[in-house]
């Protein structure tokens, strides 16, 4: 029948002659079923078919699972869903992962010899090792159901819809019987439950069909109410024994497993000493530093510890051994042989750092850009205004503007000067209170406080002069005070500064990125951030057009492993600082009027058709370097002042012939299709060689023992200009335009072409340091392996090889000794003579040989820019300004993520949380491939915040845990000695689940424990700290706490302020140790609260249904809390011995 | 076998002194020919090859580079995002050999994967004035962790080999190509996009 079932799905209904073929067979009643499958047969089919799939058919017994395997082992789960009728079920089986086989021999051959008389024939059953294992009574974390059941293997029957839910009995007795026909088929003897009512109630009931005639029935019963009578042990072993139904003499003495918890809420000497940062103050008050804003707030607002609960466990007593009855009990928390710890953490416990980073990474969810943000806010005819006045009249303003000086009283000169002045806003309006901005802008170019040359003029010849020198002298008092702090450095700062794409902590982007942060968590969000971006924006500009290096940004060209806000910050600052060169100093590149004017007779001696050959060459290079976006070109470029030179005027003409050739060719050589017709211009203009008798200029250095082949004069290197500095994302532009070329033998050319602005410019430099110098000459310099001279036994040599032994040769010949080599370099100089280029260089037309011809005798100085930093200024700065709030806030994302992680380094290393190290390897790890993933993704930074928060929530965890424990009022002498298991005890607790106290009550850390309950409950009920109770808790530690009370039922009953059943509140007068009658008497109040939690497992091998039957184990669970209490009763029953 | 689907792109560089043979590799490679004339390359050059390593069909996107010092400003811009690096040098040039050190370091300095396969390759085998002997390739190699093979791209003797050891060494290091791929865009606008972008994806 199984078979049938299962391969029901397989057959097709057109399969009428198998099924013929069945019914030959006689199988009549298979048929039938096939044809005409109800909701119910189907529903079992598909049953047995996952258990076939999951190999759970004719299941071989495990062994029980090793001591508490069910919380240190892991446990897989496996599901399917299942439909009987339109009832949708998932099947889920559940299941220790058991170790190696060898071991699990072991202990089956343990069990066995106890199990002889349940089981001859076959192995005992996993079902009845569970139920009967004592090593895994009260599992600290696994599932319910294995909690209460013991079991370490199962399935359940589960509705998919939390609505549909089974809640008749008859209902619940057709799917279990259902599913014990499946189990039955399969010969599975996994127990099998079904859920019952409603999702939360975990009420189950359950079946399992043991091989070898018996059958386990798994009932549950749960109540809000449990009547007082079966509140405690005692009455808890009658209902057991009545459920078992043998009342005769014989029965074996039950044996029992008790667990109380107790809930300890009230920290009364730890209480969370936290308070949130008050960042208002630390801002808006003048006498904070201007360092405030490179604070991170950092830990949690409510204690992150919430409770800590301590369960006393008496394991596997017999019932005769204890009492515990309405009167009496003998579950004395203080006696109890196990005692256990677990922290009930605080859910959500508001951690400040993941509140502040968070509320910041939500902004990049905003589409506004900054302009519209910014109208907002701005009155309709300042807007106006806006549109009429250059933006860089407001920076100035704001620049200029002393910030001490606006920050109490608004006078009417001050109100009128910043609606003038700040366009976009009126003060009222303006997000971010204008102190507080001028603060930050100090915080971020701590440069703009010095009064400097540049600025000065500038501010005073700006249409808004309203700077005071004497204010702008004492804005720069405190100027001292606006150095961050010193970054603590570790090998976590270290590594970070390695790994991870972001900026320097002292550099301006870092401050920008914790500066928007803490505008946006104070002063309205987005609104305040579009405001500080715009400012920031407009101090670029500001600096850019008044020759200002940014500070707090490495000079270099951008450093590609920084974010790219920064490289771009790092651009500017090339730009700032090549335009500072090329303008003030009279030195740089550039055909630019000024030079022109300045060096009258370097430009005599340029021949004016060749400079416009020069023009169009870099034409080529510089368009096609940057990608073919021409438009701009016109816009920003200036390298058509040269016709503004008198010495040119005549050439302009043709120049202008020429570039109007040069842009046709350009454009049709970015298609790849034009190589002749470069080729023929190249060809007119090679009759412009340079001529030999322009005075040398642009010399960098002599080059030693190298002479010019043609004169015999000293070859120099000439100075050249640097390659443009490029930031990320213009690379892989420049690489994709490259790329695009294609591999065809044009395109190669076409690339070699667009490089080779670099290679023209060194060249012509060279021709300008190296006055009648030939290709030979640079080639030696710049590639000397393609030079080749004749070798001492007679074959071609590339000239380094002939250097490189020669020195080998001479080993004393050093390139000092001038002198001594005169004679040796002359003959050097012949032997150069003697070479010539190497083959790929004479090929006629190639690209070294054309550029050479038409490179002009032009120093470096005078050539047309390889970096235009007008252009790339420009560039920078429209980037940074096209950029909404969303995408700034992205962008910088990697420097916060950097700034929080040494954030929580910092703490965790001061709060000494375990593990420290690896969490926060982790942590820089998960960051620096985070900061290093493109594109940014907003998800992957909320996950990275998340982590944050978590390392952020267990440092403050650990502070708060260890400031409970080591409170100085737990400190009693006893204790002494005992810090460093305290200390262990604290780390365990913070690192697993559930830590087990040593040496319970009386070792070290349960006496903490008792004290904190002691505490607790004397607040609780009002009863002040006095002399008293201290010599009491010292004479309690004194004596050993073994006696057992033997007059308990004296105690008093004052305390009642417990809460629920009759059965707690007895608990709680009951569990009063003895010792302390008097003192508790004048006291009067119990050491521990009322248990919250009762647990007791009750087990007994006991033949059921009929005293004839087996002997089988039979376990009930009961778990009694405040309004929730549960029976869960496995009752064995002999199917074949009825 | 035509539609095989491509399981990755590699970015693959070659480097090493002026004329020591680096593009008349790549043609070698790519094209199956030989130009005793092949131009001295400026700056950067770049092709592509569909190579099929053990099954496993990848696009290799080659970058050529330029040998001479002053390019060096230049080129290792391009380093960016290799997961393959050909070092070359040349046999009869003891010079080029005794360079390549200085390439390494330009390579650790550059390039931004850690664990970038490196393969040295010794061209020119087809002269007869040896300068490095097969020994001390293969302490170089074995010095810096490389792989190391002597080629011709003149006769073609071990071009091919080389390339195809390199990818199959970056394919069996999983973490090097799988894990860009996944943070890595695919190239918007077609295949031609993709191909010229420095990345690479999985297709």
């Amino acid at each position: 029948m199984a078979t049938s079932h299962r391969n029901r799905d397989k057959m097709s209904t057109n399969s009428r002659d198998s099924m013929i073929s069945v019914e030959d067979e006689a199988d009549v009643f298979e048929i039938t079923d096939f044809t005409t499958a109800s909701d119910w047969e189907r529903f079992i089919a598909r049953l047995e078919e996952i258990l076939h799939e999951w190999k759970l058919v004719n299941h071989k017994p495990h062994p029980p699972a090793m001591k508490d395997q069910y919380s240190t082992g892991s446990w897989a789960e496996k599901s399917e869903e299942v439909i009987f009728a339109d009832f949708r079920f998932t099947f889920t089986y559940m299941y220790l992962k058991t170790g190696e086989e060898t071991n699990s021999e072991v202990g089956k051959q343990d069990r066995k010899g106890e199990d002889e008389d349940v089981d001859e024939d076959h192995r005992t059953p996993t079902v009845f090792l569970d139920l009967m294992n004592f090593d895994n009574d009260f599992p600290s974390r696994t599932h319910f159901l294995c909690r209460w059941y013991g079991l370490q293997e199962f399935l359940t029957l589960t509705p998919v819809s939390e609505k549909q839910c089974i809640d008749s009995e008859s209902r619940a007795k057709l799917l279990l019987s259902s599913a014990s026909i499946a189990l039955g088929n399969s010969a599975c003897g996994i127990p099998l439950f079904v859920q019952l009512q409603s999702r939360w109630r975990k009420l189950f009931t359950g079946t399992s069909l043991v091989n070898g005639g018996a059958t386990v029935e798994f009932e549950m019963s749960h109540l809000k109410r449990l009547p007082s009578q079966f509140c405690h042990l005692a009455g808890l072993l009658d209902v057991f024994k009545s459920k078992l139904g043998c009342t005769y003499i014989s029965m074996p003495p039950v044996s029992v497993s008790v667990r109380f918890t107790y809930i300890l809420a009230d920290w009364i000497h730890g209480s969370w000493p936290q308070i949130p940062p008050d960042f208002s103050s630390s801002f808006c008050d003048g006498e904070v530093g201007y360092g405030e804003i490179d604070f991170l707030p950092f830990g949690a607002c409510l204690d992150p510890i919430n409770e800590l609960h301590l369960s006393c466990t008496w394991p596997c007593l017999s019932e005769d051994m204890i009492v515990e009855n309405s009167l009496y009990s003998d579950l004395d928390p203080l006696q109890a042989p196990l005692w256990s710890v677990r922290l009930q953490m605080t859910d959500n416990p508001q951690c400040l750092l993941g509140d502040f980073l968070n509320d910041f990474l939500k902004l990049s969810e905003r589409q506004e850009s900054t302009e519209e943000v910014l109208k907002k806010v701005m009155p309709e005819a300042d807007a106006d205004r806006d549109k009429q006045n250059p933006e860089i009249s407001h920076v100035l303003q704001r620049l200029t503007e002393p910030v001490p000086a606006l920050s109490s009283v608004p006078s009417l000169g001050n109100v009128v000067s910043s609606a003038s002045a700040k366009i976009t806003f009126r003060p009222e309006d303006a997000p971010i209170p204008d102190e507080l901005l001028g603060k930050i802008l100090i915080y971020l170019f701590p440069d703009a406080k010095t009064p400097n040359a540049v600025h000065e003029g500038k501010v005073n010849s700006s249409a808004k002069p309203s700077s005071d020198p004497a204010q702008s002298a004492s804005a720069t008092d405190s100027g001292s005070e606006t150095k961050a702090p010193a970054e603590h450095v570790s090998d976590i700062a270290a590594e970070l500064n390695k790994k991870l794409k972001s900026s320097p902590t002292d550099s301006l982007t870092h401050k920008l990125s914790l500066a928007l942060c803490h505008v946006n968590h104070q002063f309205g969000g987005l609104l305040a951030v579009a405001h500080l971006w715009q400012e920031f924006i407009l101090e670029m500009r500001f600096r850019w057009e008044n020759k200002i290096l940014l500070c707090g940004i490495e000079k270099g060209a951008p450093n590609l492993g920084s974010c790219i806000v920064h490289q771009k910050l790092q651009m500017l600052n090339c730009c700032i600082e090549c335009k500072i060169k090329r303008e003030s100093s009279g030195f740089g590149y550039g055909p630019d009027s000024l030079n022109a004017h300045n060096t009258p007779s370097d430009a005599l001696l340029e021949s004016t058709s060749a400079s416009s050959t020069q023009n169009s060459l870099h034409k080529v290079g510089s368009i096609a370097s940057s990608s073919g976006d021409d438009e701009d070109d016109e816009f920003f470029e200036c390298e058509d002042d040269e016709n503004e030179n008198p010495n040119e005027e005549q050439a302009t003409a043709q120049k202008i012939s020429v570039e109007a050739q040069e842009n046709a060719r350009v454009k049709k050589a970015s298609k790849s299709s034009a190589e002749d017709e470069v080729l023929s211009t190249k060809s007119d203009v090679s009759q412009y060689q340079d001529s030999q008798t322009h005075r040398p200029e642009g010399r960098m250095v002599s080059m030693k023992n190298y002479f010019l082949l043609c004169t015999g004069e000293q070859l120099y290197i000439p100075i050249t200009q640097e390659p443009s500095p490029m930031t990320e994302d213009m690379l892989e532009e420049h690489a994709e335009v490259l790329a695009k070329l294609g591999t065809t033998a044009e395109g190669s050319q076409i690339r070699a072409r667009m490089q080779s602005a670099c290679l023209v410019s060194d060249m012509e430099s060279f021709k300008a340091a190296n006055p009648g110098c030939i290709l030979e000459d640079f080639v030696r310099w710049y590639s000397p392996r393609d030079y080749i001279v004749v070798g001492e036994n007679g074959e071609d040599v590339p000239m380094d090889e002939v250097e490189a032994r020669s020195k080998v040769e001479d080993p004393d010949m050093k390139e000092g000794d001038n002198v001594e080599t005169e004679s040796g370099e002359r003959v050097k100089m012949t032997k150069a003579l003697q070479g010539r280029l190497s083959q790929r260089m004479q090929i006629p037309g190639n690209m070294w040989v054309e550029a050479w011809q038409s490179a002009r005798a032009v120093p470096a100085r005078r050539q047309k820019r390889l970096f235009d930093d007008t252009r790339e200024a420009e560039k920078v700065l429209h980037y940074l300004s096209s950029m909404r709030p969303a995408e700034v806030v992205l962008h910088l994302m990697p420097n916060i993520v950097h700034a929080a992680v040494s954030k929580v380094a910092g703490e965790a290393a001061a709060a000494l949380v375990p593990n420290a190290r690896s969490m926060l390897d982790q942590l820089v790890s998960r960051a620096a491939t985070l900061t290093r993933s493109f594109p940014l993704d907003r998800n992957k930074y909320r996950e990275m915040l998340r982590l944050l928060e978590l390392a952020e929530t267990i440092s403050a965890r650990t502070t708060s845990l260890r400031s409970k424990f080591t409170s100085n009022h737990l400190a009693s002498p006893a204790q002494e000695g005992k810090e460093e298991e305290i200390e262990g005890f604290v780390t365990s607790l913070l690192t697993q689940g559930e830590v087990s106290v040593r040496g319970g009550a009386c070792g070290p850390a349960g006496a903490v424990i008792h004290k904190m309950f002691i505490a607790a409950q004397r607040s609780n009920n009002m009863i002040m700290d006095d002399e008293e109770s201290s010599d009491f808790l010292d004479s309690l530690y004194k004596k050993p706490l073994s006696r057992h009370g033997s007059d308990r039922r004296t105690s008093s009953s004052s305390n009642n302020s417990g809460t629920g059943s009759t059965g707690t509140r007895k608990n709680s007068d009951l569990s009063v140790p003895s010792p302390t009658q008097e003192v508790r008497s004048s006291a009067s109040c119990a050491d521990f609260p009322p248990a919250s939690v009762r647990e007791y497992i009750l087990r007994a091998m006991v033949p059921r249904p009929a005293p004839y039957s087996k002997v089988l184990p039979q376990r009930m669970y009961c778990m009694l809390t405040d309004g929730d209490n549960r029976l869960a009763g496995a009752f064995t029953s002999d199917s074949t011995f009825q | 076998m035509e539609e095989q689907e491509i399981l990755t792109t590699l970015k693959i560089l070659i480097i090493g002194e002026s004329g020591v043979g680096k593009s008349s590799l790549l043609l070698r490679f790519t094209d199956d020919t030989f130009d005793p004339e092949q131009a001295a390359t400026i700056g950067v050059d770049f092709k592509v090859k569909t190579l099929t390593v053990d099954g496993n069909r990848t696009k290799l996107a080659i970058w050529d580079t330029a040998g001479q010092e002053r390019f060096r400003t230049l080129t290792p811009s391009y380093y960016r995002g290799a997961q393959g690096v050909i070092l070359v040098y040349d046999v009869s040039s003891k010079q080029s050999f005794n360079k390549l050190d200085a390439w390494l370091n330009e390579l650790e300095t550059f390039s931004t994967k850690q664990d970038m396969v490196k393969m040295l390759v010794g061209n020119k085998i087809d002269r007869s004035n040896h300068e490095v002997s097969k020994e001390e390739g293969l302490k170089f190699a074995r010095k810096h962790h490389m792989l190391f093979i002597e080629a011709s791209a003149k006769t073609n003797d071990g071009v091919q080999c080389a390339f195809e050891e390199l990818v199959e060494k970056i394919i069996q290091t999983p973490g090097l190509w799988e894990t860009s791929g996944k943070t890595i865009r695919p190239g918007q606008g077609g295949a031609d996009v993709s191909q010229g972008q420095s990345c690479y994806c999985v297709i």
